[in-house]
């Protein structure tokens, strides 16, 4: 008996090693390494004129109007695209749930996005919207623009465009989460609801959405922590200042010039850093707006 | 995750209706396979332009982007593999995928399994510290990790493309999920003939669990597949490029000279994963769906 607890104790930490060693390597070193960088004033090609700056990294960092510009532009992005991918999918996953024949083709179809790269999704869909694109010149064609939009070069088009794009990409992620929700919802509820005289909208806001929330808290959180860490799309359509009017710069992207353009990794490490407090607030806020109803 | 009716109401419903043959379609069910085939053509759009610009010659691409191809040219998939060498940039993806795919499925599921089915001091804060890590934003690891992997010598290896997403917590979680709902009876039943833990793990939990393995296989695939960023950051030389690399250079260095090669190209880099997708999809929706049940 002892000897099989000592066997089971072994062969516990034996097969946890991966994690253990992975954890150790590429998750707490580098968060460790990420604070002692954003002291330094660090460049990797000669990083024994690594150089101590204190808290310098982070007031910088601070004061940078760039770099709150870039926290601006992806709040003012998730905005639009956390609501219009609620919508799209929640609508959906409601239409299929009604029908009893094709939903796997449309399952289907929906989820192709999703699996499409960022990359090759972000070619075909700069393609689309260009001003000579089919897209605009439909829409010249039939009078419903007077003149093609250079959206890339404007000042507020940037971030409404690219979260058209990932609603595209996406919905259908949140789409099948809010329909495995929705077909858990045990049907006699309605039942007893029309019974009652409870009409759509009535069912939808006193059934529905509550019983969904577990499906809609999940979806909402990872849509900002992944959302705010935005790089591939803008990456592929803009420079590293994000256009003209630094509409299209992400923080990632700012990060991504500061880290390997202008190589002061000590400085793109604090912003990394602020990054994260700004994701960690913003989920709190999340989480504490979505927790509020039920006291 | 289920996706079917659960409720015995719903498919009775079902059977009635089927039961009249030739009732027609309301005009609510109308309506709403309207909206569904409209979102669908929404979804499908963009890809059916990529197919037919991949055969459209350059200027045809630039000057008639409505059009359907007015001469169809295999052209520009020609041009990918003789000029571009398309080839290496296949070949240097599908080592780099199938290797983290094959170390996800394997080392995850050793961790889920002795998270799940092993009994043993700390496990509990081992469980809680994957938990934990899934909220951390990948983007602080970014900078650190690559000063690490520059001072390790590993920029422009297939290993720094590898053994960083090696394992994943979120598969981790997943694969434990399964396992937690195999009997312990199966294990016993093993260690009773006198296998050792290794053999009870490759003979009778891998075989168990193939359903929640091939859905961490293709969540694996497709992220090493799909992934710009860490090509971007760790590779230098062309001939270590990765596909989502080539299609970045491609588009970026002399834009529209390309053209061609640039449509087929995408079309090429996205119909395995497609290809992939249509054989596995019920893993592929249960890997995202999985998600929304904890």
């Amino acid at each position: 008996m002892l000897k099989n607890i000592r066997r089971e104790t072994i062969s516990g930490y034996l097969f946890s090693l991966p994690w253990i060693l992975y954890f150790l390597i590429f998750l707490l070193y580098p968060i460790f390494l990420s604070f002692k960088m954003s002291f330094l004033d660090i460049n990797i090609v000669n990083p024994e004129k690594a150089r101590f700056v204190g808290i310098g990294n982070w007031i910088k960092g601070i004061q940078d109007s760039l770099f709150w510009k870039s926290i601006f532009n992806i709040i003012y992005n998730q905005a639009i695209f956390i609501a219009l991918t609620f919508i799209i999918g929640l609508g959906l996953a409601l239409l299929l749930k009604e029908i009893t024949k094709g939903g796997s083709i449309f399952r289907t179809i929906y989820f192709l996005p999703v699996v499409t790269s960022v990359a090759a999704a972000m070619i075909i869909f700069e393609f689309l919207a260009n001003p000579n694109g089919p897209i605009q010149l439909f829409l010249l064609s039939i009078g419903f623009l007077d003149q093609p939009i250079y959206w890339t070069f404007s000042e507020w088009l940037p971030m409404p465009m690219l979260a058209v794009f990932n609603s595209w990409k996406w919905f259908a992620v949140q789409m099948i989460i809010f329909l495995g929700g929705l077909y858990n919802i045990d049907p006699s509820l309605y039942e007893a609801a029309r019974v009652d005289g409870a009409r759509w909208w009535t069912q939808f806001t006193k059934i529905t959405l509550p019983l969904l929330k577990p499906q809609i808290v999940f979806v909402l959180t990872m849509n900002l922590i992944n959302g705010m860490q935005m790089f591939t799309e803008v990456f592929m359509v803009f420079d590293l200042e994000g256009g003209p009017y630094n509409a299209g710069l992400t923080p990632v992207l700012y990060l991504y010039k500061k880290g390997f353009d202008d190589m002061s990794m000590g400085y793109a490490s604090a912003i990394g850093l602020l990054l994260a407090i700004v994701i960690l607030i913003m989920t709190t806020i999340q989480w504490k707006i979505l927790h509020r109803k039920e006291n | 995750m289920n996706l079917q009716p659960k409720h015995k109401s719903t498919s009775q419903t079902i059977i009635n209706k089927s039961r009249k043959p030739f009732r027609l379609p309301s005009a609510a069910k109308l309506l709403i396979y309207l909206i569904l085939i409209l979102g669908s053509l929404v979804v499908l759009y963009p890809f059916v332009i990529m197919i037919l610009n991949s055969f459209k010659p350059g200027n045809e691409i630039m000057h008639q982007p409505l059009s359907l191809p007015e001469d169809w040219t295999l052209s520009g998939y020609i041009k990918v593999f003789t000029s571009l060498n398309i080839g290496t940039l296949f070949k240097n993806t599908i080592i780099i995928s199938t290797s983290v795919t094959v170390l996800n499925v394997i080392l995850n599921a050793m961790v889920a399994y002795a998270l799940s089915k092993l009994r043993f001091p700390g496990r509990e804060i081992i469980f809680k510290v994957v938990i934990g890590s899934m909220m951390i934003p990948a983007i602080l690891l970014l900078i650190p990790t690559y000063v690490m992997m520059f001072n390790f010598g590993w920029v422009n290896t297939y290993r720094v493309m590898i053994l960083p997403v090696a394992l994943s917590a979120y598969n981790i979680f997943l694969i434990r999920q399964f396992l937690i709902g195999i009997p312990d009876a199966y294990i016993e039943a093993a260690r009773m003939d006198g296998a050792n833990e290794f053999q009870v793990f490759f003979k009778v939990i891998m075989p168990m669990s193939k359903p929640v393995l091939a859905t961490v296989a293709i969540l694996a695939f497709m992220t090493s597949w799909n992934d710009l960023f860490m090509a971007l950051l760790y590779l230098r030389d062309e001939s270590m490029f990765t596909l989502q690399l080539g299609l970045y250079t491609f588009k970026t260095t002399i834009p529209g000279q390309f053209l061609e090669q640039l449509w087929a190209a995408t079309t090429l880099v996205t119909l395995p994963v497609v290809v992939v997708f249509f054989f596995m999809q019920k893993y592929f929706i249960e890997a995202f769906s999985s998600a929304g049940l904890k």
